[in-house]
């Protein structure tokens, strides 16, 4: 059997059509993971009761189970759910309207606000807390010190743990062909079972995931550079 | 006026201030004088509200603060009537040195912006550091950062600036630029609680000395007569440890 170049470039655009699907779903999974992990960094800081101990739980269990075996819970999990809001909130939806999407979302955006809320809590405590007095004497509420001072330090510190899980989201949407999402890896399967040529079509998505990974490195580089402007000497 | 009645504070079990009492009248420059450890820091703290006293009460002016289960708004009104110049200046980071001035006047004074930011140029402009409007703290040398410390301080219009050490984390030959500015404005009658371990400093240009041991205060007083006429044991052994070519 012998590398089919051209099979492999036929069916290239069909496997590029799966990008924004991969795109939507790590982009998404990245800005609500940070939402999450802000929110679990907060009940652990503040140590608020009952919460603190549950994002312990959810840290450590999505921290040592796999994302294949969470994306295949949440996928019986979810309509359960959603069909229990539906009855006893009366809310107006049922398990049988959850698109694909929802279950790829649901699944990768619970695996990383995990994962960002260590990053998120190493980067709140890099920040020397002097910043937070200088706010506070300056009239500045806490929150306003925060949002103003604290968070936007934090996120440099943040941004190249950041940038990784990203790039492990972009690679780690491939696992969304299970729930029936089509993006990237599953059209790279559809083409591999239509031609028979399955050495191909994944030689294709590993191309594509590649290039991703190579762009997306770039302009997080480029954002460390930029937000990172006032840590430099020089002006 | 400011006026400290009995503040207490305590770690744990650790008594850190014992009931100071404490006046400073408008206009005036108080030197605060003492020992490691003997509570100076904590107390400029409390005043500024960065450390909760457990007992006693603040007045700044007609404001008056009872530290026992105060209430968040009168916890925020306290901070706003004084300002704290840090030792290690705790410049805002992400900020530009105009920035840091403006910061206080536009979010919390709600000052509008063209005339917050004149304002801080002024105010810059008088600390020597108006060709540095737009440089990031750590584009600045430590004393050119204290002074924006200042500056930042001096834009709040606080009814009383607190300065910690302004000028024990910088190297000696930048501690003379720092103090220069802050003796410049003492002259302007703005209401200063200085600590500081340069003693000849304190006694150009304080009104009142105050001495600080173990959570009290032993000894208080014009700063010719705490120099030159120490009352109290404690005092005494005190100066002639930090300066033993005078003679007490
Ligand atoms: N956060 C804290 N927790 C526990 N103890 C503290 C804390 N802050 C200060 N202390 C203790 O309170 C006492 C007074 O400290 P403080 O910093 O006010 O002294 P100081 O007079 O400013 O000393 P220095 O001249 O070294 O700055 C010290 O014994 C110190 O160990
Ligand atoms: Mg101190």
């Amino acid at each position: 059997m012998v590398f089919d170049m051209e099979f492999a470039l036929k069916s290239l655009p069909k496997i590029i059509a799966g990008i924004p699907m991969s795109l939507l779903i790590s982009v998404f999974a990245i800005l609500a993971g940070l939402v999450i992990g802000f929110l679990v960094t907060l009940c652990r800081m503040y140590k608020v009761p009952v919460l603190n101990r549950l994002a312990i739980i959810y840290v450590s269990f999505i921290r040592g189970t796999p994302l294949l075996v969470q994306i295949y819970v949440i996928y019986y999990a979810l309509p359960m759910v959603a069909d229990w809001a539906g009855m006893k909130l009366g809310l107006p939806i049922s398990s049988a309207d959850l698109p694909p999407l929802a279950f790829a979302l649901t699944a990768f955006t619970i695996y990383s606000g995990a994962y960002l809320s260590e990053t998120i809590r190493a980067a709140l405590s890099a920040v020397d807390p002097g910043q937070m007095e200088a706010g506070y004497s300056v009239g500045l509420t806490t929150w306003q010190t925060f949002r103003r001072i604290v968070i936007p330090q934090a996120f440099v510190v943040a941004l190249p743990s950041i940038g990784n899980n990203f790039l492990g989201l972009i690679k780690g949407t491939s696992l969304a062909f299970t729930v029936m999402v089509i993006e990237v890896m599953s059209n790279a399967k559809i083409a591999a079972a239509d031609g028979y040529r399955y050495m191909e079509s994944y030689v294709d998505a590993a191309i594509v995931y590649w290039l991703l990974c190579i762009v997306f490195e770039r302009l997080f580089a480029w954002l460390e550079k930029r937000s990172g402007r006032y840590r430099s000497k020089s002006a | 006026m400011i006026k400290l009645a009995g503040i207490k504070k305590s770690y744990d079990k650790h008594e850190v201030l014992k009931g100071i009492d404490l006046v400073v009248n408008k206009g005036e420059v108080v030197a605060i004088l003492g020992p490691s450890g003997s509570g100076k820091t904590t107390l400029l703290r409390c005043i500024n509200y960065l450390e909760k006293p457990g007992d006693g009460e603040i007045s700044i002016g007609d404001f008056h603060f009872r530290c026992k289960r105060p209430h968040k708004k009168d916890v925020h009104s306290l901070r706003q009537k004084s300002a704290m110049v840090f030792q290690h200046y705790n410049l805002f980071k992400n900020k530009t040195a105009l920035q840091n001035v403006m910061e206080g006047l536009v979010i919390a004074q709600k000052v509008p912006k063209e005339e917050a930011k004149r304002r801080s140029i002024a105010l810059l402009e008088k600390v020597g550091l108006g060709a540095k409007l737009d440089a990031y703290p750590s584009q600045l040398s430590g004393g050119q950062q204290q002074r924006v410390g200042i500056a930042r301080a001096l834009a709040l219009n606080p009814d009383v600036i607190l300065f910690d050490e302004p000028t024990s984390a910088l190297d000696p030959e930048l501690v003379g630029e720092v103090l220069g500015v802050i003796r410049q404005i003492a002259k302007e009658g703005i209401t200063m609680i200085i600590v500081t371990h340069e003693m000849s400093f304190a006694q150009e240009v304080a009104n009142h000395v105050v001495f600080m041991d173990q959570g009290v205060i032993v000894e208080e007083g014009a700063p010719s007569e705490l120099f030159n006429n120490p009352k109290e044991e404690r005092t005494k052994q005190f100066l002639k440890r930090i300066r033993p070519e005078a003679n007490v």
